[in-house]
């Protein structure tokens, strides 16, 4: 079966004035059609900077990134938009919806940039907050909901665009345990009913436990 | 549509942090209505100096006959030194364009009534005068070509209202003193409106018959000729057959023609020349204006940093963060321009009321005012766009 993510030798360096720092020291990454995926490490560990690769938020410094057998480690800024918005669908630890617009809003802006008709993107958007159990909360705005609601929409905006990879940072970071397992339930439903393909970067074990794979980063290099 | 969604959403960001919106217009709005007041005061002021030439008509020509000053200018075929009244009136057939003629004096005799001395100026004129600067009559009746040499007079309106308060009974049919002959006042006039095309302010004026004043003075000669011309007349052709025509009487005199249309050119360019500055003036705050939209945009921008963020995860490409700005921008400008064509209209209309101007509502003013606004918001807007478009992703999230 083909590789969904193939990354090979990838290395990331940042430069600041003289000084440089190796975040990633020539990792070989790869990822399978509905695999969930837990990316372990300490802080500065790399993991980040990984998570940010993968998901097309920047591109390493050498080193091939093969996504769905295409070549996409050299793309720029524009192509990588692109990109992110059909393939990644991102979950962030601080939620990250947009305050002024309401829950529905949210969900419909990655249709919204795919320039999708709007009766369309409306329909699409109630669907998938139905799915995550929000839909009664389309007209609330984000500060009107608590931690795991938000959460939970900002799962659903991940899922609106049918993307490839569902990219989770810390989504549990900022969640009590009881909410935190709610949306860990969701997660592992995703992936056993729809086979999503699922990567969920954490620290914390307890949700890597229930990953069904899960890569240790130390230092830049992938240790298990 | 793509666009009509960044319109929505505009509005929406706009909306919600209306305090930074408010202030970020308001720039441009008192920038446009600076612009727009001011050209507008400018066109305002400019029509009300050209509607006093326009009452009076501006198919006029008046000429003045003063000493030779050099050789360049003189008349020297003629033999007089100043015209007698019949070929002054025949100038009529210098040119066929010549519709009536109002030849006149000018004197300096002190003039007395009941005993106190009035400040009036006198003027010997002919039946005709009236006619030409629409003189109207009060009471009475203006000076006849019956006259001849009689000692009748007319008075203007400011003399009367002089006169009132001196005397109890009505002027008309007393006696005024001219130098030392005695005047009889046969006709009052209204007020006239002072217009320098006629050298004489003719509210404070004692009109006598032309013949009568040369009786008076022998100073008084006929160096003032009001013609009034067809309408459309050739100027220039008239200002030829005139100097030919004075040429075969004068010698030694020099000819003033003004026309009124040519008058009427001029300070209409002297007017609009002041008009343009006044509208670089109010550029300048317009620009001024601009500059706050950009700052504020700017400030905008950094404060909107992580939402930038999201967006680019979200999907937004570079170009879509540059037109959410680009529009916001815009729509303040067009909002801060339109309210700024209608203050600044509201601020031509009070100047015009203060100083008793006629008002217009001139279209072109608002229309420049709008364009360059948006222009502004545009141009100013701009870079800020620019700048959020650029911002990295990774680092726009990690924003606080």
């Amino acid at each position: 079966m083909s590789l969904l993510v193939n990354m090979q030798n990838i290395t990331k360096i940042y430069r600041s004035g003289d000084s440089e720092f190796c975040a990633l020291k020539g990792i070989d990454f790869y990822l399978e059609h509905g695999q969930m995926v837990a990316i372990v490490g300490a802080s500065g560990s790399g993991k980040s900077t990984l998570m940010n690769i993968l998901g097309f938020l920047d591109h390493g410094t050498s080193g091939h990134y093969f996504f769905d057998n295409e070549d996409v480690s050299h793309l720029q800024s524009e192509a990588l938009a692109q990109i992110r918005n059909r393939k990644i669908g991102f979950v962030f630890q601080s939620f990250f919806l947009l305050p002024r617009l309401n829950v529905l809003q949210n969900v419909m802006l990655p249709l919204f940039y795919r320039g999708d008709e709007t009766e369309y993107a409306k329909e699409k958007s109630l669907k998938f907050l139905a799915k995550v159990g929000m839909e009664t909360f389309a007209k609330h705005k984000p500060n009107q909901l608590s931690g795991g609601q938000q959460q939970r929409v900002a799962i659903a905006r991940a899922l609106v665009g049918d993307p490839d990879i569902i990219l989770a940072d810390e989504p549990t970071g900022s969640l009590d345990s009881k909410t935190g397992q709610e949306v860990m339930d969701l997660f592992l439903n995703l992936h056993q009913q729809e086979k999503r393909t699922i990567v969920i970067v954490t620290h914390d074990a307890g949700v890597s436990k229930q990953c069904q794979r899960v890569v240790l980063l130390k230092d830049g290099k992938i240790v298990k | 549509m793509r666009l009509t969604s960044h319109i929505q959403e505009g509005m929406l960001n706009l909306f919600s942090s209306k305090l930074r919106s408010v202030l970020a217009l308001l720039g441009v709005l008192v920038g446009t209505a600076s612009v727009v007041a001011m050209v507008s005061g400018g066109e305002l002021a400019t029509n009300e100096a050209i509607k006093q030439f326009k009452t009076l008509g501006t198919d006029l020509l008046a000429v003045t006959i003063s000493d030779a000053a050099d050789e360049e200018h003189k008349l020297s075929s003629g033999v007089q030194e100043s015209l007698t009244l019949l070929q002054a009136q025949q100038i009529i057939s210098a040119d066929k364009q010549i519709r009536d003629v109002a030849p006149y004096t000018q004197l300096y005799n002190p003039v007395q009534y009941n005993g106190h001395d009035m400040n009036a100026s006198v003027m010997g004129v002919t039946d005709s005068f009236a006619r030409i600067v629409h003189i109207e009559l009060e009471k009475g009746r203006f000076i006849s070509a019956l006259d001849g040499y009689q000692f009748f007079c007319v008075i203007g309106h400011s003399l009367y209202e002089q006169i009132k308060q001196r005397s109890f009974s009505d002027p008309l049919g007393q006696q005024i003193q001219v130098g030392k002959n005695i005047f009889t006042i046969i006709g009052v006039a209204k007020p006239w409106p002072e217009n320098s095309f006629v050298y004489a302010v003719i509210d404070s004026a004692v009109m006598i018959p032309v013949l009568s004043s040369t009786v008076l003075s022998k100073y008084a000669t006929l160096n003032n000729i009001i013609l009034r011309l067809t309408p459309n007349a050739d100027i220039d052709q008239v200002k030829n057959h005139v100097t030919d025509y004075m040429n075969q009487h004068l010698a030694n005199k020099r000819l003033f023609v003004r026309s009124a249309k040519e008058l009427i050119v001029r300070m209409t360019k002297q007017s609009q020349i002041l008009t343009v500055f006044l509208g670089l003036i109010g550029s300048i705050s317009l620009i001024v204006g601009g500059i706050g939209v950009m700052n504020i945009m700017l400030v905008s921008v950094v404060e909107r940093r992580r939402e930038i963020g999201i967006r680019l995860a979200v999907g937004a490409c570079s170009r879509d963060i540059r037109s959410l700005f680009l529009v916001e921008a815009i729509m303040l400008s067009l909002v801060g321009g339109t309210l700024g064509v209608i203050i600044g209209i509201i601020i031509a209309y009070i100047i015009a009321l203060f100083q008793s101007w006629q008002f217009m509502l001139f279209l072109l003013p608002p229309l420049i005012g709008f364009t360059v606004s948006v222009a502004t918001g545009i141009f100013f807007g701009f870079y800020p766009a620019y700048k959020a478009s650029q911002l990295d992703p990774i680092q726009a999230l990690r924003s606080e």
